[in-house]
């Protein structure tokens, strides 16, 4: 199947500073890719390439074989996009946002009205039609904000940290919408930081690192290659420990974990998942208490079944 | 897709800015009713001002330091003047109220004011001072009380000087001549309507404050992901510039047709003059606005900056061209430089199509300014804005 949407060999400077360095990425129709990389890897400038909202100083990029250069109008109507902030008005209903970004598209009369109704529904949000946007919960406007992306049924939607601002129940309302959006025949190309999302909510993740692409695959095999990688986990402390107990911790833990904690956040890093998982439960057992923690997918389940089977043997794990 | 029609666009951008306008409902009732209520005060206070001059008489306070007969005799004819409200105080009593400004002046016979009456024309010598203590706020009303005293006490060295001649007295030392005043009000004489002037200076001020305000909206706009989606979707800047000037010119002339219709059915401002005249005073006067707007946008940097400088620059051309009060109040200097500004131009054509009855020819120069100023105004923004635009795409701004 042919690319919807094509990078190829993409460049954009910012000054001296090279942040995208010669990426090349096709994302075709039914499917999602996500770019992933941590911040300031090239992502939001490359969707913003992609978007036709930045010219790169030199690459290709097109929209079903429309380059923007060749065609800006036709280019930006094959593209709907999702920017970072809510790009929606707040004083206006999501129905009145809607029809004015479709005006902009040059739909009108009763086809726009029919197109509005019709997006609505299609992200759940047809029942706040007639309400502010400001009224709205985080989810709700990010719903409303994808629809205005979708209501002229373009064949490439891209979305910037589309999960940011969304708490978890937000998150998989997002990428339920997204799975729906692609099996309808859009290309999806998201960008993202959390490494759960692209693993759980992509078809296929470029990552991104310092502007160029390190590695673009299926989650699947990208991740399954990083099984030799150290185990790492991230948690939100409930309150700051005393230095002398952190350092006792890490004496206890040995020298091949890894614990830093700084402020109210702790990294916990180990050799292998199970390792991980003796040295979390070490941590807890010192009376260190944690509101929230996560890990890299596939990692986390691995040190939570290793926690259950040292719980159920009665042996410290 | 193709592109939608230019027009399409900009109706459909325009649209959307008069729909933010009227979301919040009594933000958008204020912009109306400020200037109405402004306008209505300023119209009160300089109505009732000129309607009573005729009538007004100057608080002053007397000091009689010297006790001879013509120093009592020139005190008694201040105190009894039909132009003053003169009251008789000590020094001590006149200086703390004069500082008061309860009166702002206080006129002192000292002692030896009384060698006054032995003066003769030409005769030079000695001539014994009179002290006029002012506030420093009523140079004016100084001037003012001087020139009384001045024929008062020239009337009392003619009673002495000629006093024997036949037939003497009563109202035989008045001035050889009589005043009449008349108010000229243009060619058509037209019956001068303070309120007329209020409700022309406080729309065109209010104008200019609601394009400050249009163009921090932009400013604003242009920070948030609207922004983003807007410029990702088929539209030109133009489209985009030309749908804000035309929703901010559309409320600016509303904000002239409410504030104008209510100062007609409340006060009786009219057009005494061109109506055609006014009207492209008015478009002009809003266009000005809409300008104004987008140059605040692309020249004000961050919005608090913005604010401040514009609140800043707008009260500055208001007072100077003459929004507040007439221009003729102005330091000479100042009404020059005033013809650089498009307020000047702008009060000076609405005054003259409403109260001072232009016809349509002498109402061009003035439309022809306000329309240039707006032009030069929208000439720098839009370059600006277009300069700002490319750096953007070219990658201005990381992503």
């Amino acid at each position: 199947m042919p690319a919807a949407l094509s990078l190829q060999d993409v460049r954009v400077r910012f000054g001296d500073r090279l942040a995208v360095d010669g990426v090349s990425l096709d994302v075709r129709r039914g499917e999602i890719v996500g770019l992933l990389g941590p911040n300031g890897s090239g992502k939001s400038t490359t969707l913003a390439v992609a978007a036709g909202v930045l010219d790169p100083a030199e690459g290709v990029v097109a929209v079903e074989g429309v380059r923007r250069a060749a065609d800006p109008a036709g280019f930006a109507a094959r593209v709907g996009l999702v920017p970072q902030d809510c790009a929606l008005y707040d004083e206006l209903t999501a129905a009145d946002n809607l029809m004015f970004f479709g005006k902009l598209y040059g739909l009108a009369g009763r086809d726009l009205r029919r197109r509005v109704v019709r997006t609505l529904s299609r992200v759940g949000m047809a029942g706040r039609a007639g309400h502010r946007v400001g009224t709205l919960s985080g989810g709700m406007k990010q719903r409303v904000n994808l629809a205005a992306a979708l209501l002229h049924d373009p064949p490439v939607l891209l979305l910037d940290e589309p999960t940011a601002a969304l708490d978890p129940a937000g998150r998989d309302a997002l990428f339920a919408d997204l799975a729906r959006v692609r099996d309808d025949g859009h290309a999806v190309l998201l960008s993202t930081h959390r490494l759960d999302e692209a693993e759980q909510g992509c078809d296929r993740v470029a990552v991104l690192d310092r502007g160029k692409l390190a590695a673009l695959g299926e989650p699947g095999a990208l991740f399954r290659s990083r099984a030799s990688d150290r185990a790492v986990l991230y948690g939100h402390l409930r309150a700051r420990p005393p230095r002398f107990l952190v350092r006792a911790i890490r004496h206890q833990l040995g020298p091949r974990v890894e614990l830093d904690v700084t402020g109210r956040r702790l990294r916990l890093a180990a050799e292998s998942s199970e390792a991980l998982g003796r040295a979390l439960a070490r941590v807890l057992t010192e009376g260190v208490e944690m509101d929230t923690f996560h890990t890299p997918p596939g990692t986390l389940e691995r040190v939570l079944r290793h926690r259950e089977a040292g719980a159920r043997s009665g042996v410290a794990p | 897709m193709t592109r939608p029609p230019l027009s399409h666009l900009v109706l459909a951008l325009a649209g959307k800015d008069w729909q933010l306008f009227w979301a919040d409902r009594r933000a958008a009732v204020l912009c109306f009713v400020v200037p109405v209520v402004l306008a209505s005060a300023f119209g009160l206070i300089f109505g009732r001002s000129t309607e009573d001059r005729a009538a007004t008489r100057l608080p002053v306070a007397v000091v009689v330091e010297d006790d001879g007969p013509f120093t009592r005799r020139v005190a008694d004819a201040v105190l009894a003047s039909d132009r003053l409200e003169a009251v008789e105080l000590t020094r001590a009593e006149a200086e703390t109220r004069v500082a008061d400004r309860r009166p702002g002046v206080a006129v002192v016979l000292p002692r030896g004011f009384e060698r006054v009456k032995d003066w003769t024309p030409g005769g030079g010598g000695d001539r014994p001072p009179v002290e006029i203590l002012h506030h420093p706020t009523t140079v004016a009303e100084r001037q003012w009380a001087e020139g009384v005293l001045t024929e008062t006490v020239m009337r009392g060295l003619a009673r002495e000087k000629l006093g024997g001649l036949a037939g003497a007295g009563g109202d035989a030392f008045a001035p050889p001549f009589r005043t009449e005043a008349a108010p000229v009000t243009g060619p058509g004489r037209a019956h001068f309507n303070a309120y007329t002037h209020s409700f022309c200076g406080m729309t065109l001020q209010y104008l200019l404050f609601w394009g400050m305000e249009s163009g921090l909206l932009f400013l604003r706009e242009r920070q948030r992901g609207t922004w983003v989606r807007m410029r990702a979707a088929p539209v030109p800047l133009g489209a985009v510039l030309l749908g804000k000037m035309l929703a901010t010119a559309g409320i600016a002339l509303l904000m002239v047709l409410v504030t104008f219709g209510f100062g007609r059915v409340a006060f009786g401002v009219t057009v005494t003059g061109s109506w055609p005249g006014f009207v492209l005073l008015a478009l002009a006067a809003s266009g000005l606005a809409a300008a104004t707007g987008l140059l605040v946008a692309a020249v004000g940097g961050t919005e608090a900056r913005a604010r401040s400088v514009s609140i800043l620059v707008i009260l500055g051309v208001s007072m100077v061209g003459g929004l507040w009060l007439p221009a003729f109040l102005l330091p000479g200097w100042v009404r020059d430089l005033a013809l650089s500004l498009p307020t000047t131009w702008a009060m000076r054509g609405l005054d003259g199509v409403t109260w001072q009855g232009w016809g349509f020819a002498a109402a061009l120069p003035s439309v022809a300014a306000v329309a240039g100023f707006a032009a030069v105004f929208l000439a720098v923004a839009v370059a600006r804005l277009v300069a700002a635009d490319r750096r953007g795409r070219r990658g201005g701004c990381p992503g």
